[in-house]
């Protein structure tokens, strides 16, 4: 398969030669194709053979239930397979005019808003914190890392011990100041202990990214500023922020990602949804739908919603990261 | 060769172990599912806690009786993880053969087409059971032209638990019979400071104090005999003064603090069972827990009615067997054998009287109240009194909508909006109406051919 | 920096003991409760210091909850996601670096677009596709004609053999987990920061591309792979969604699972001390992972956000 026809860019072509020992030496010579090394190699069928096992699995457990995803999102089905009916975009208009739709989309927005602000705004200051002391980085760097290894539902569950109304300690704390803390009515409450619990666990992805991303930032700059009278929190803003940018950026991206789809462990152990609706994000509401109520036809068309989403954003993290990488100085 | 060596061993070993076998079974070993290939009959179950262990003992003592079949009951989590499961193992061709379903999975389950009607399956396999016999509100629920679709094995009726301790330091004999004295009785003990919590709200309030208030009062749920008349029918309860009442009520209750809600992790059972709160409005089932657990002088009645109506009968909760297709004609015939040994009086005088569930057999009830039990356990007795206190009308037959679970999940959350104080209760109810009624036309267009 | 704000200095120590404290005590909270008996942990105020029971409850939590076969399942799985999703992706990002061959862009953005949709948003077919994992391939014979062929020439439903459930078994909970293409995007990116001189040379000394792959390729990658593992891991292990639904048989559930299982619900006894306790132990293994790799982990967590 691998054919021989020589390829110049601006230089010389390379024929391939015959060696002692009857290997056939396959060169190639530098091409501007993307993604290529310039030194590569031509063996098509090892490369298939390469390729072979990852894309089996793509196709058996990404293609071909993304393809299923979409087609039932415009039927109506009989969730023991039995029945089918081709409803076209009912399934999407329906949501569209439901309430509860629209109120969990909302919700979600808001969440994922909230949890990004607080979480890269700490993030910023304990890497701030970090960058600046002269002792103790590494057992501080060590210490916020931990959450990392935590998984976002044992963060749940933790947070919602501590704010449980019956037997948390930080309920009672609450209790003594006179605010009847319940999560299991109030909505707001409930919201409140989900954006802790999934904020808490994810302030340690943000962190080490900025306080990599500041390691990074030239010392000359600092220095020449330094040197013209700026204060450590001026060099912050002034310089090492516009330049770690990319990296924010990068963060907020990411951040919005965790917060669509990486939270549902969280609320499947902690709220459900509830109360009211109120913790009922959009992918709990397609889990909700499709496997407790099984309401096949809306989950998928839900799903689909949120595949839109999740292509926006994976588009705006690798900008993100093109830009990171661009930048040079 | 090889191979001859080989099978002549196995043969050799096979001889050995049905020596073995039989030796054992001559030896009178206890265990009868050692000697011979028994039948596996998988049943997944629901039941949990106290009530789980019941059922366990159930299966062992089916299963000791006899050497043919085996039920082998596995554990899937609470009614709607075991329907959701079930659902996905029958899209895939792994369904058990027995499933317990709740009541209110009746018409989903009717019309899936993934089930054998069990009067037919009883015929089938040459057992006649007399259905005539089951207690009639029991039977009503799950016969379909006067045929089991179902097996009823875990029928209930929510009753009202009180403790009597708090009533008596409050100046009451017992829990009034209507809802008006019943709320001045509960605002008096938290007043006098008895308890800080009169009543617990249920986790399953919308069973016992919506639905089973619509049907005591005789209000209708949904047009066409509350769904028994098709798959056209409509709820209509958000319509009716008593019900938006009722929730008027409960709102009024919570907003004072005397009806509270379990916490996160906490059971409304306990919270009565371990007398923090007075009052409970619970199944019949309860029975198991209290009786363990409850260390003051308990006691129940009959749900509370309004003033100037006459009280019809309660609706059942709880759940039947329901049978699968696709299995093997053994399999049939042990889910056969074990349902006719479910049905017998004894089983369920025995079942009745460790779980509090209702007999569901009149052989068995009139076995029971002739030994007297009802005598000895005065509780016991309540929910059957109430299921039968009266000719059960087109409102008080119980119902029949597809897609049950997702209109009650619509309901308990337009409810829990009335108790954060977003909605008035006639916004809730009609909120919940009007998402139910969707979910009901599209059951409709799915299955009404 | 060699000025010395002492003022910013003490301020930026406070933050940090602060974030320190942000992550220290809930996890305190946890240990003490986890060391509580029943009604101790239900009692107000909640006590600041540990109790006596924390091996006790450890115990307990043990063994009701299973953690014996939980956490096997757990270090299964994990291992299984790690290795699978290593393997597969440096041989895939090898062959779509280093080899030309016709269709190479398609297979790189074949493998590119499995990145645009996290696992989360196509739950029931993946489902379906894990409980009937030879369906797209009953499907395509009885199209193209050959289960018609092979039943009527010769009276073979192939169809009966093509069932294969994954339900409940590791590879239903492994295979849908490699199936993302981060790790291959990943060794891609670094295969592209590797001089050309190394393949080059290797090339004029005679070696073919699989001796290149494992004597220069491979130990270069070396501390990619690591911090790829330790990353694999962390998420391997903290599965929820998949294992979720995947495992409907408690034998087959992971620590996870088995975690959650016991956290106090309506119905049921509020054990939190035991509740606290498996956290605890379940969130050891990657905190061990991650404290004791902290070097490379760290490196590559940030290499790969590049």
């Amino acid at each position: 398969m691998a054919t021989e026809f020589p390829v110049t860019v601006g230089g010389a072509s390379a024929p391939s030669t015959k060696l002692a020992g009857g290997k056939r030496l396959r060169f190639a010579v530098p091409t501007s194709e993307n993604g290529l090394k310039a030194a590569h190699f031509r063996n098509g069928r090892l490369a298939a053979a390469l390729l072979a096992p990852q894309l089996l699995v793509l196709l058996f457990f990404f293609f071909i239930p993304s393809y299923k995803a979409l087609s039932l999102a415009f039927v109506q089905v009989d969730p023991f397979g039995g029945r089918e009916i081709f409803v076209g975009l009912e399934n999407f208009t329906r949501l569209f005019s439901s309430e509860e739709y629209r109120s969990s989309a909302w919700i979600t927005l808001w969440f994922t808003l909230i949890q990004n602000v607080v979480t890269i705004g700490l993030a910023m200051l304990f890497a701030f914190a970090t960058d600046y002391v002269a002792r103790g980085k590494g057992l501080y760097k060590l210490v916020i890392l931990i959450p990392y290894a935590i998984a976002p539902v044992i963060s749940g569950i933790l947070w919602a011990f501590l704010f449980n109304p019956a037997v948390g300690p930080l309920a009672q704390l609450l209790h003594s100041f006179g605010i009847p803390w319940d999560p299991n009515r109030r909505p707001f409450d409930a919201q409140l202990l989900v954006i802790i619990a999934s904020v808490w666990k994810h302030i340690c992805y943000d962190y080490i990214f900025m306080v990599a991303a500041l390691l990074a930032v030239p010392t000359s700059l600092l220095e020449a500023s330094r040197l013209d009278g700026a204060g450590p929190v001026r060099r912050f803003f002034t310089i090492s922020l516009p330049l770690i940018a990319p990296t924010v950026f990068f963060l907020i991206v990411m951040n919005f990602t965790y917060g669509l789809f990486e939270t549902f462990g969280i609320i499947d152990a902690v709220t459900k949804g509830g109360p009211a609706g109120s913790t009922n994000i959009l992918v709990y509401k397609v889990y909700q739908d499709g496997f407790v109520q099984l309401d096949l036809g809306s989950s998928a068309a839900q799903s689909v919603i949120l595949m839109f989403v999740a292509i926006v954003f994976t588009i705006l993290q690798f900008r993100g990261v093109e830009r990171k990488v661009n930048y040079q100085i | 060769m090889s191979r001859m060596n080989k099978s002549s061993i196995a043969v050799g070993l096979r001889n050995l172990a049905v020596g073995f076998g039989v030796s054992a079974v001559a030896l009178g070993a206890a265990m009868p599912a050692f000697a011979q290939e028994r039948v596996k009959v998988e049943w997944w179950y629901a039941l949990s806690g106290r009530l789980e262990e019941i059922v366990q003992q159930l299966v062992t003592d089916f299963n000791e009786s006899q050497a043919e079949y085996e039920i082998v009951p596995v554990f899937k989590g609470n009614y709607e993880q075991t329907m959701a499961a079930m659902v996905a193992a029958y899209r895939v061709n792994q369904q058990p053969v027995i499933m317990q379903a709740a009541e209110r999975s009746f018409l989903t389950m009717l019309n899936s087409g993934a089930v054998v009607s069990v009067d037919e399956l009883m015929a089938q396999q040459g057992y006649d059971i007399d259905w005539g016999n089951f207690v009639a509100p029991v039977a009503g629920f799950y016969m379909v032209d006067g045929k089991a679709a179902a097996l009823p094995f875990n029928s209930s009726s929510p009753i009202f638990w009180y403790n009597a301790d708090h009533f008596k330091a409050a100046g009451y004999d017992k829990p009034g019979e209507t809802w008006q004295e019943v709320e001045a009785q509960l605002t008096a003990i938290k007043e006098k400071g008895i308890s800080d919590c009169a009543m617990a709200l249920p986790n399953d309030f919308y069973w016992s104090l919506i639905e089973n208030y619509s049907a005591i009062h005789d209000v209708p749920f949904a047009t066409l005999a509350n769904g028994y008349g098709g798959l056209g029918t409509e709820f209509i309860y958000n319509k009716s003064p008593l019900v938006v009442g009722q929730v008027e009520r409960l709102e009024r209750l919570m907003d004072a603090n005397v009806l509270q809600i379990a916490g996160q992790g906490m059971s409304p059972e306990t919270l009565f069972t371990s007398g923090v709160c007075s009052t409970i409005t619970a199944s019949t089932a309860a029975h198991a827990g209290v009786e363990a657990g409850a260390e003051f002088d308990w006691n129940a009645t009959f749900l509370p009615h309004e003033e100037g109506v006459t009280p019809l009968n309660s609706t059942i909760g709880g759940a039947a067997l329901w049978v699968l297709q696709g299995q093997s004609d053994e399999e049939y015939a042990g889910a056969a054998a074990f349902f006719d040994f479910i049905a017998s009086p004894e089983t369920q005088n025995w079942w009745a009287e460790q779980t509090g569930y209702v007999p569901i057999t009149n052989a068995a009830y009139d076995s029971m109240t002739a030994a007297g039990y009802f005598d000895e356990h005065p509780t016991r007795e309540i929910a059957i009194q109430q299921l039968n206190r009266a000719e059960p009308t087109d409102n008080s037959r119980g119902f029949r909508f597809g897609n049950h679970n997702q209109t009650t999940q619509m309901l308990v959350e337009e409810l829990q909006g009335v108790w954060a104080g977003q909605q008035s209760p006639q916004e809730a109810l009609d909120k919940a109406v009007a998402r139910g009624n969707e979910v009901l036309r599209q059951y409709e267009q799915l299955n009404g051919n | 920096m060699k000025e010395n704000k002492l003022g910013l200095s003490i301020f930026c120590h406070a933050v940090l003991v602060f974030a320190a404290l942000l992550v220290g005590l809930p996890l305190y909270f946890a240990f003490v409760a986890g060391s509580l008996s029943l009604q101790e942990v239900q009692q107000a105020p909640f006590p600041w210091v540990p109790g006596a029971h924390l091996i006790d409850n450890a115990v307990e939590a043990w063994t009701t909850g299973g953690f014996g076969r939980s956490f096997m399942n757990s270090i299964i799985v994990t291992v299984g996601i790690v290795v699978g999703k290593l393997a597969i992706s440096l041989i895939a990002a090898y062959a779509v670096t280093y080899f030309r061959f016709p269709f190479r862009m398609t297979a790189f953005w074949l493998i590119f677009v499995s990145l645009m949709l996290p696992v989360e948003v196509r739950i029931i077919p993946t489902y379906e596709a894990v409980a009937d994992t030879a369906g797209p391939i009953r499907w395509l014979l009885n199209v193209v004609g050959i289960s018609g062929a092979l039943e009527s020439l010769f009276g073979y439903r192939i169809d009966a053999y093509l069932q294969w459930n994954m339900i409940n078994s590791y590879g239903g909970l492994i295979l849908p987990l490699i199936a993302s293409a981060t790790a291959t995007f990943l060794f891609r990116q670094f295969f592209l920061t590797v001089p050309d001189e190394l393949c080059e040379a290797a090339q004029l000394d005679g070696a073919g591309p699989i001796k290149f792959f494992w004597q220069i390729l491979l130990p270069l990658s070396a501390a990619n792979i690591a911090a790829l593992c330790i990353i694999q891991f962390v998420y391997g292990w903290n599965q929820y969604l998949w294992p979720l639904l995947f495992t409907t048989d408690k034998s087959m559930a992971t620590a996870i699972l088995g975690l959650k299982n016991l956290i106090p619900v309506n119905d049921s006894v509020p054990a939190w001390n035991l509740a606290m306790n498996a956290a605890l132990f379940v969130m050891l293994p990657p905190a061990l992972i991650i404290l004791v790799m902290q070097r490379w982990f760290t490196k590559g967590l940030v290499d790969a956000g590049k």
